[in-house]
């Protein structure tokens, strides 16, 4: 009989809690990767911004600078003092340097750039102007001065230089919300992309999980079977031993018996010979047939012959009982009547022709109630006193 | 777990000691063997079995002769005559039984001489 196989968990679920972090790991890669490549649009349009904030800054110099030396002209047509002259130069020069960093700082995008440099060939004629005028008013010619004073009436040009000035940082100002805009969006799309993969590694390491624990639990079954099969078959084989233990001491006892059965025969057998050896009687078995079957050390003493001369010969070849002439032979009667015969006188024929008288007995051997031989004792008669 | 029971076997024949030596080995008793009467009386000496199995016909004396020099000293110890001598019935219940705890033909069957053994050792 064979015990039920245990299951033994297949390589499947290793597979699928493989593919499980496989997945984990993807979605993983997939969140870092979006989020270093917002990180970096966040940077960059961090730089971009800070790069916005400097232009508008830079125009908002170039107004100011450019306030500041009409400032200072017009001081200096009213005072004529040099120090005043040097200060609507130094402002100039403070306009001139601010456009350059505005056009340095536009110059990767052109729409600005054009729009800067627009507004430097403004600032361009606004500063020829003023050198115009600074050289009328150091000529010494005031209708000239008066009549270009008059013509920059209002401060035209100024005026409009400083219209584009705020357009352009309007339209910076502009940009920057927009890009706010989008940095907004970039970090909310950036935390959701995050929560979700978050999320989604997290139902995946459940379902890894779930799947280890299936896996443990199978695992643990399978142990718990081959557990108890392997206890059955302990059973088994122990219960097997011992039944082979106990055939084994089965066989050794048979075995003893059967050793104890032929050395008994076998003892007994010696010892009944050296009984019938050692008397000083002869004795003669015959068969049924009034043959020799056996005899004892004695008749060989005696008669001198050996087994092997009498064995399967008659009986009266050597011995005769002593009995009237015509009468019956005792022996045969008795053999086959089954009674015994007691101290009959008999002579028995040794090797050298010898006749020796004796006194003879016997006595039929019975097998149940069957006569199947004799035993022919004889020993010297006694002398008749 | 009891110490097992001690037997002295004495026969003058090996093959006969060795049967019996192997038999009651495997039946859990502790067996010594002296092929004389001397011998039987030195392992006496050294420590009195729980029984003797002794045979009849020694060389230098006989069984009978020995467990009686035996139970001089240890009127008590059970005795088992294994012998191939048939006794008739009368001398086995006059004589051999008023000298020996139990008797028994060495033609009886193996298991027959270990059932009387467990009969003497355990009474």
């Amino acid at each position: 009989m064979s015990s039920p196989r245990p299951k033994v968990p297949s390589d499947r679920i290793f597979r699928r809690v493989l593919a499980f972090f496989l997945l984990v790991f993807a979605v993983l890669g997939l969140v870092v990767t979006m989020a270093l490549r917002n990180l970096g649009r966040a940077q960059a349009a961090s730089e971009w911004v800070n790069h916005t904030h400097a232009v508008r800054a830079e125009a908002a110099d170039i107004l100011s600078s450019l306030n500041a030396a009409e400032a200072a002209l017009r001081t200096f047509l009213v005072t004529d003092d040099p120090r005043d002259q040097a200060d609507y130069r130094v402002a100039f020069s403070d306009l001139a340097e601010h456009v350059d960093v505005a056009k340095a700082l536009t110059r990767s995008a052109p729409d600005q750039y054009q729009q800067i440099t627009q507004l430097e060939d403004l600032v361009a004629k606004r500063a020829d102007l003023a050198r115009e005028i600074i050289r009328v008013r150091q000529k010494g010619s005031p209708a000239e001065l008066q009549s270009l004073l008059a013509s920059d009436a209002g401060g035209v040009a100024v005026h409009e230089i400083a219209r584009r000035v705020e357009r352009f940082r309007a339209e910076q100002a502009d940009l920057l919300n927009e890009r706010d805009r989008i940095s907004f969006l970039q970090a909310h799309t950036t935390r959701w992309t995050v929560l979700a993969g978050l999320v989604l590694d997290l139902l995946l390491l459940a379902g890894a999980a779930w799947l280890i624990r299936d896996d443990l639990r199978a695992r643990q079954q399978a142990g718990d079977a081959l557990r108890e099969a392997n206890e059955q078959l302990e059973a088994r084989v122990q219960a097997r031993t011992a039944e082979l233990t106990a055939a084994n001491q089965s066989l050794k006892a048979g075995a003893l018996e059967d050793r104890w059965a032929r050395q008994a025969l076998e003892h007994q057998l010696r010892y009944n010979q050296l009984i019938i050896d050692s008397i000083a009687e002869l004795a003669i078995v015959v068969t049924r047939m009034l043959n020799v079957s056996r005899i004892n050390p004695a008749v060989e003493r005696l008669t001198g012959w050996e087994a092997a001369d009498m064995v399967d010969r008659p009986l009266g070849n050597f011995v005769e009982l002593v009995a009237g002439p015509g009468a019956a032979d005792p022996l045969a009667r008795a053999l086959k009547d089954g009674h015994d015969l007691q101290h009959q006188p008999a002579t028995i024929a040794d090797k050298s022709g010898r006749r020796h008288p004796l006194e003879l007995s016997f006595f039929p051997l019975r097998d149940g109630n069957k006569v199947v031989g004799g035993v022919v004792t004889l020993r010297t008669r006694p002398p008749v006193v | 777990m009891p110490e097992p029971k001690h037997i002295l076997i004495v026969d003058d024949e090996p093959s006969i000691r060795e049967i019996l030596c192997g038999a009651l080995e495997m039946s859990g008793y502790r067996v010594s063997q002296a092929e004389s009467p001397a011998a039987a009386k030195r392992i006496v000496a050294e420590g009195l079995p729980d029984l003797i199995i002794t045979d009849l016909q020694l060389e230098y004396s006989d069984g009978l002769e020995l467990i009686s020099e035996i139970k001089v000293q240890h009127p008590n110890v059970p005795t088992l005559l294994l012998t191939g001598v048939w006794f008739d019935e009368k001398a086995i219940e006059e004589r051999i039984l008023k000298r020996v705890s139990s008797y028994i033909v060495k033609t009886a069957p193996l298991k027959t001489v270990l059932a009387e053994i467990g009969r003497l050792l355990a009474t």
